[in-house]
C-alpha cells in the first residue's frame, strides 16, 4: 500500500492528571475536517465527546525469544486489525495511553506487526506533562522519564501554576532529557493542533526539511552580535574573561531577523563542530571557520576583521560579549578609532551538565563514515544497550554514497535510508541517541573511529 | 500489455454465481445444507441469498451498533449467530432473518463465536471471559477471567472447549466446571486449530512462528522462520495436515509418520501477496488459499503436504473469507470490497 494511504497514528502520553484527555477533547472539538478515532487505554473522570472511541485494556505481549524490541501492545493489535476494516469511519487515530505506559511497545507496534504497519503509520509521540508535579514524577518513576525521552513534541501543561523561573529550569531539565522534542507550553492543555498531530516525526525526510538540525537549539556558543559594516578594516578587542580562550565563528550577510539569526545558528553549529584554529593577539580572523581565540595574555586582546564589501557580519561566540566586554573598532581612515554597535544582539542557551538518568547524546561531525565499521558499531551498541537507548535518530554521510544516509530506531529497532544527495553541502554526521546512563564520550569515542 | 483481457477460470473452479455487498464483507458460511449463503460485512450488516442461483433472501442493515465482529453458523441447525463491538451476541433465523435471541454481555468487544459440532452449544469470546450458551439462548456456563483477552476458540470434543490467549491454550470441560488441560507457553497466540482426533492443537503465535502440542503426551514443537504471523491456519479433515499463512506462499506440514518435526513442508507459492484466508475442504486434501492480491486458488495436497493447484481466480480484492460449500462443490468467497463470489467446484468423474 502507498505510504500516503496509510492512516496517522499519533500517540498521546502522559501521567494521570496531566491533561491527556482534555488535550484529546481539544482536538476532537476542533474543526479540522479529519474524522479521528480514538483508542483509549485510560478511563479518566472526564468523559470523550466523540463517535469513534474504542476502550482497550493495554496488554503488553513480550515474546518468547525474550526481545525488549519484539515486545508489542496486543490491545492495539486487535483494535487497529478491526478499525482498519472501517476506514470509511476515519483517517486518524489517535492512541491514548495510561500514564503508566511504557511507550516502546506502543511505538514497536507499528514497525514490528506487518498486518498494522501496511495499514497505519506512527505520526508522532505527544507526552504532556504537569508543569506543576513532573519534577517529582522525574525523580520516583522509571514511566515518566521514558515518556519524556520518547517524546516528539512535549507538551508542558498548565504553565499558570508554576512561575517563570520554575518554567525555564524545567525546560532545561526536560530538554537534558531529550534534545529532540519540541516544547510547548500550555494552559489548560490549549495547543495549536498543527503542534501535535500530522507531525510526520518518523518520516525523517519530512523532519529534516522542517529542521536541517532536528536537535532543538541547545548551542555550543552563548551570544550573537550582528554589525552592519562598511568595507574595510576592524579590530575587534577583548578585555579579560573567565576563559583563556574562546571559540568564534564569523560569518558576512548574517540576517537580523530571527529567523535569520537561528538559520545562522544552525550553520554556525556545524562549523562549531569542526575542530578549531587557533590564532592569536593581532592576527586575522577569517571568515566562516571556526576559530579559537588565544587570551591567554593580560590586557586588552585584539583581533582583525577585514570586510571586503559592506555588509551585516554576525559573531558567534562561545561565551557572552559582557563576559570579555567585547567591542568592534573601526581602523579605517575616515572614521578611525570609533565603537560600531550592534544592529542585533541574541543570547542563546548554552550546553550544561546533565544530572538525570535519562538524557540525550548528540553526536555531530564533518567528514564520510566508513559503512562497515558503523554498522559493527551501531550493531553492538544496540546489541549490548538497546534496553537503554529509547529513540535514535540522525543522518549519516557514507564515504562514496552521494546521497544522505537517514536513520531512525526504537529501542533495536532500526531503519536506514538514502534520502536527498548531498550536493554542495558539507558532509557531515549527525546523530541523537536518547536513552539511560549512557557513555557519551565513548560513544563518541567509538563514533569517531567509524570515520574516515 | 493493453489487449489483456478478462478470462474465465481454469481448471476445475467454473463461475456459480457473483453479487456485491456494500460493505467490507468479514465473515460468509453456508446454512440449510448450503441452500442459503450468508455474509456478514464489518459495519454490521447482514446478507443472505439463495445459495445456487445468488438471489437475495434478506438482509439488515446494522445487526450490531459500531460493527460486526464474528458470524458462526450452527451446523447443526437452521441459524446463526453473530456478535459485535456493542457487547452484544445475536441469534438469527438463517431463512428469514428474524432474530431468535439476544444476550448483552456489557461494555467490550464479543470478538469470538463457536458452535460445539453437535450444534449444542454456542461458545463466546467476550475480551477475558469465556462463555458457553445454548442454541436457545441460556447461559451454560462462564469462564474464570483469562490472563488476557481470549483470541481464539476451539471445540476439542463435544463437551470441550479450548481457549487461546497470550501464553496460554486452556481446555475446559464445560459441563464439569473443570480445566481439563493447560498448556503453557510465552508468546501471544494468535489463532488456533485442533486435529480432528482432538489430539493436536496449534496456534499462530505474533513472533511469526507455529507452535502446536500433542495432548496425549505433553510434547511440544515450534515452527519458526515465517516472514509475517500465521494469522491463518487450518487442518485437514483428516488431522494428518496443518496448512499455515504467514506469507504469500501457504504452508503445509504433514503429521503422517514421525512427522512434521525434522521434516520439509510443502509449499503452495501461486500468490503475489500475503494469505488472508485458507478452508479445507470438508471430505478431501483440498484446500482453497485466498490472499490480499484477490486472488483465489485451490490445490490438491498430498499426505507429505506437497500439492498443485487444480484452479484459480481471481475476486479483484483482498480475500477476507472462504466457505467450502457442505458437499464440497463449490467454495465462496467474500472480500474487503464487499465482492461476493461463488466457483462451482467439479471433479471428473469416472
Amino acid at each position: 500500500m502507498n505510504e500516503s494511504k496509510k492512516v496517522p497514528v499519533t500517540i498521546l502520553t502522559g501521567f494521570l492528571g496531566s491533561g491527556k484527555t482534555t488535550l484529546l477533547n481539544r482536538i476532537l472539538s476542533e474543526e479540522h475536517g479529519k474524522r479521528i478515532a480514538v483508542i483509549e487505554n485510560e478511563y479518566g473522570e472526564v468523559g470523550i465527546d466523540q463517535g469513534l472511541v474504542i476502550n482497550a485494556d493495554e496488554e503488553v505481549f513480550e515474546m518468547s525469544n525474550g526481545c525488549i524490541c519484539c515486545t508489542v501492545r496486543g490491545d492495539l493489535i486487535r483494535v487497529l486489525g478491526n478499525l482498519m476494516k472501517r476506514r470509511d469511519k476515519f483517517d486518524y487515530v489517535l492512541v491514548e495511553t495510561t500514564g503508566l505506559a511504557d511507550p516502546g511497545p506502543v511505538a514497536q507496534t507499528f514497525f514490528m506487526d506487518e498486518e498494522i504497519s501496511s495499514e497505519f503509520t506512527l505520526d508522532g509521540i505527544v507526552t504532556l506533562v504537569d508543569a506543576a508535579h513532573i519534577d517529582q514524577q522525574l525523580g520516583r518513576s522509571d514511566e515518566s522519564s521514558e515518556q519524556v525521552a520518547f517524546a516528539d513534541v512535549l507538551v508542558l501543561n498548565k504553565t499558570d501554576l508554576v512561575s517563570e523561573d520554575s518554567l525555564k529550569n524545567l525546560e532545561s531539565r526536560l530538554r537534558d532529557m531529550n534534545r529532540m522534542t519540541r516544547i510547548i507550553r500550555a494552559e489548560q492543555a490549549k495547543v495549536p493542533i498543527e503542534t501535535v498531530l500530522n507531525l510526520s516525526a518518523f518520516d525523517l525526510d519530512q523532519v529534516l526539511k522542517r529542521r536541517p538540525s532536528f536537535l532543538e537549539p541547545e548551542y555550543p556558543f552563548e551570544w550573537t552580535g550582528v554589525y552592519n559594516l562598511e568595507a574595510g578594516r576592524y579590530e575587534l578587542i577583548l578585555e579579560d574573561g573567565p576563559d583563556p580562550e574562546m571559540s568564534l565563528v564569523v560569518f558576512k550577510d548574517q540576517g537580523t531577523s530571527e529567523g535569520d539569526l537561528k538559520e545562522g545558528a544552525e550553520f554556525c553549529v556545524r562549523y562549531y563542530s569542526e575542530s578549531p584554529l587557533e590564532i592569536f593577539n593581532g592576527d586575522h580572523v577569517p571568515f566562516s571557520k571556526h576559530v579559537n581565540l588565544n587570551l591567554k595574555d593580560k590586557g586588552p586582546k585584539s583581533f582583525i576583521l577585514d570586510v571586503d564589501q559592506s555588509c551585516n557580519v554576525g559573531l558567534f561566540t562561545q561565551h557572552t560579549a559582557e563576559e570579555f566586554d567585547i567591542k568592534l573598532l573601526s581602523v579605517n581612515e575616515k572614521n578611525k578609532g570609533e565603537l560600531v554597535n550592534t544592529e542585533k544582539e541574541r543570547i542563546w542557551v548554552a550546553e550544561h551538565e546533565h544530572d538525570d538518568e535519562v538524557g540525550s547524546i548528540a553526536i555531530e561531525r564533518i567528514g564520510d563514515v566508513d559503512p562497515e565499521k558503523l554498522n559493527t558499531w551501531m550493531g553492538r551498541l544496540l546489541a549490548e544497550k538497546g534496553v537503554d537507548i529509547f529513540r535514535t535518530k540522525g543522518f549519516i554521510s557514507y564515504a562514496g554514497n552521494p546521497k544522505r544516509i537517514v536513520f531512525q530506531g526504537v529501542h533495536m529497532l532500526f531503519t536506514a535510508q538514502p534520502d536527498k544527495e548531498w550536493g554542495n553541502e558539507p558532509r557531515r554526521n549527525q546523530l541523537v541517541f536518547i536513552g539511560r546512563n549512557l557513555d557519551e564520550e565513548q560513544m563518541q569515542k567509538d563514533f569517531d573511529k567509524c570515520l574516515i | 500489455m493493453s489487449n489483456l483481457e478478462p478470462f474465465n477460470p481454469r481448471g476445475m473452479l467454473h463461475d456459480g454465481w457473483t453479487s456485491q455487498v456494500d460493505d467490507f464483507a468479514i465473515a460468509c458460511g453456508w446454512a440449510k445444507k448450503g441452500n442459503i449463503f450468508l455474509v456478514g460485512g464489518s459495519a454490521g450488516g447482514l446478507y443472505a441469498f439463495n445459495g445456487s442461483n445468488g438471489k437475495s433472501l434478506w438482509n439488515k442493515e446494522s445487526s450490531h451498533q459500531e460493527g460486526l465482529l464474528a458470524l458462526d453458523i450452527n451446523p447443526e441447525g437452521d441459524n446463526f449467530a453473530t456478535s459485535g463491538q456493542d457487547g452484544a451476541v445475536r441469534f438469527w433465523n438463517s431463512e428469514n432473518g428474524n432474530e431468535l435471541n439476544f444476550i448483552d454481555l456489557g461494555k467490550g468487544w464479543v470478538e469470538h463465536l463457536c458452535w460445539s459440532p453437535d450444534g449444542k452449544y454456542l461458545a463466546i469470546a467476550f475480551s477475558r471471559t469465556v462463555y458457553v450458551y445454548s442454541s436457545t439462548g441460556k447461559e451454560i456456563w462462564k469462564s474464570e477471567q483469562h490472563p488476557s483477552t481470549v483470541s481464539a476458540l476451539a471445540w476439542a470434543k463435544e463437551n470441550e472447549l479450548a481457549t487461546a490467549c497470550y501464553g496460554q491454550v486452556c481446555f475446559y470441560d464445560i459441563t464439569q466446571n473443570k480445566v481439563n488441560q493447560k498448556l503453557e507457553w510465552r508468546g501471544s497466540l494468535v489463532s488456533m486449530v485442533i486435529s480432528s482426533n482432538g489430539d493436536i492443537v496449534a496456534c499462530g503465535s505474533q513472533d511469526n512462528s507455529v507452535h502446536f502440542w500433542r495432548r496425549s503426551t505433553g510434547h511440544d514443537a515450534e515452527m519458526t522462520g515465517y516472514p509475517g504471523k500465521p494469522s491463518n491456519i487450518a487442518f485437514d479433515h483428516t488431522g494428518k495436515l496443518l496448512a499455515t499463512g504467514g506469507s504469500e506462499r501457504v504452508t503445509v506440514w504433514s503429521f503422517e509418520g514421525n512427522g512434521p518435526e525434522g521434516t520439509i513442508p510443502g509449499e503452495l507459492g501461486h500468490h503475489t501477496e500475503a494469505v488472508s484466508s485458507l478452508s479445507f475442504a470438508n471430505k478431501s486434501k483440498l484446500i482453497a488459499s485466498g490472499s490480499r492480491d484477490g486472488s483465489v486458488v485451490v490445490s490438491f495436497l498430498q499426505n507429505n503436504g506437497d500439492g498443485n493447484p487444480v484452479g484459480a481466480a481471481f475476486s479483484g480484492n483482498s480475500i477476507s473469507a472462504l466457505a467450502w460449500k457442505p458437499d464440497d462443490c463449490a467454495i465462496a468467497a467474500v472480500n474487503s470490497k464487499g465482492k461476493i463470489n461463488i466457483w462451482n467446484f467439479k471433479v471428473r468423474t469416472e
